[in-house]
């Protein structure tokens, strides 16, 4: 009977310390580029805006981030690793799917702002730099560890939607720094509402010159002005 | 009832046990140059609210009261602090890029506007660390200055 007391409590001892030891490592995504999903006889393919590998059929979600798999208008089947024109890697993923964290905020959706959170931070996560030059490296590395941390808060805020726009704040000013440097691939605006934060102001990216503002949502929809437009 | 017994038994033995379990304490009191102090200016005033309202968690140097000897409440503490510091760390401050710098120093001001920071399961314990409105304010004011300091010298 003794026995059995002992080694249930080195039992539960065990896996309380393990339970106790950092369990904060990372997990680890592991990348499976499914090749042989293609359909061939189908000349439509669905594909992740910000992961062109990943492929599916028509409402699939991309397994890596999230996002809904769009039409890829190209026939050839093998479109995941042509370059951009240029050697310039697109940063066009990353605009996407902040331009979709903006469009939630401008509809008060908070719940919906943190899945786009969730999914920028992804983006930001898989980003590959390898056509980047080493100071827009310098620079996107910077950009990207703060941006990711802003990004976590929102998708760790659903339902508190005056902290997802704090965050959402400095978030644009650093995807506005990003396209300055990296350029965006698309025309973008660069907006900006006089009245947030007690009148100190906000900007935010855009890409429609219609106002709709992220900040103050539905009460002020249409609050703010044209400061920019990016190339 | 012996079955009773027997369970507080193993209750006992098990917290006897685990109180060998302890994790790393977080203390270095040495000031590293990247100490925020070393790095922008600080009033005294506000450092010291910064020491009893922030520092157990946001920096390297943990005050340790003494139950925190007592398993499992070291545990739990060894987690707040770990995420505390994941989040913000004032003996690493330097380290951070200007970018970063910058918005922690937002996050500073507003988190204690909003009332998120100190946390209350923290304050709950350690009602040193309740801030009054002053104090409040002066850390905010602080933060905001500090901000504004920084990003000029950009």
């Amino acid at each position: 009977m003794k026995n059995t007391i002992i080694c249930l409590v080195a039992l539960v001892t065990l896996t309380l310390a393990a339970c106790n030891s950092d369990n904060k490592s990372t997990e680890v995504n592991s990348v499976t580029t499914d090749s042989g999903s293609n359909t061939p006889a189908i000349p439509v393919v669905y594909a992740c805006p910000m992961h062109p590998e990943v492929t599916g059929k028509n409402g699939d979600k991309c397994h890596k981030c999230g996002m809904d798999l769009k039409e890829v208008k190209t026939a050839g089947p093998s479109t995941s690793s042509t370059p951009v024109a240029g050697g310039s890697v697109s940063i066009k993923g990353l605009v996407t799917a902040y331009l979709e964290l903006k469009n939630e905020l401008t509809k008060d959706n908070s719940a919906a702002a943190a899945t786009s959170g969730k999914a920028l931070v992804n983006a930001f996560k898989n980003f590959n730099k390898s056509g980047l030059s080493t100071e827009q490296v310098k620079v996107f590395d910077d950009i990207q560890a703060d941006a990711i941390e802003h990004a976590e808060h929102i998708g760790a805020n659903a339902g508190k939607i005056q902290h997802q726009r704090e965050h959402f704040e400095t978030l644009s000013k650093d995807i506005y720094d990003m396209v300055k440097s990296l350029g965006a691939g698309q025309v973008l605006y660069k907006e900006f509402c006089p009245m947030y934060n007690d009148n100190k102001g906000a900007i935010w990216l855009s890409e429609t010159k219609e106002i709709r503002n992220p900040y103050l949502g539905k009460a002020m929809p249409t609050c703010g002005e044209v400061q920019e437009e990016l190339k | 009832m012996r079955i009773l017994k027997k369970i507080l038994l193993v209750l006992l033995i098990l917290f006897l046990v685990i109180q060998f379990i302890r994790p790393t304490m977080n203390t270095n009191s040495q000031l590293l140059p990247t100490d925020i102090s070393k790095l922008v200016p600080i009033p005294d005033s506000v450092r010291s609210l910064l020491q009893t309202a922030c520092y157990d968690c946001h920096s390297n140097n943990t005050r340790y009261p003494w139950y925190m000897n007592v398993q499992p409440m070291g545990w739990l503490m060894a987690k707040h602090i770990r995420e505390g510091k994941v989040e913000l760390n004032f003996s690493e401050f330097g380290s951070y890029s200007k970018r970063r710098q910058l918005s922690k120093l937002k996050s500073i001001a507003s988190s204690v506007k909003d009332g998120s920071m100190p946390i209350a399961s923290y304050t709950w314990m350690h009602s040193d660390a309740k801030l009054s409105a002053e104090d409040e304010a002066s850390i905010i004011d602080w933060a905001t200055r500090t901000r504004d300091s920084l990003e000029v010298k950009n």
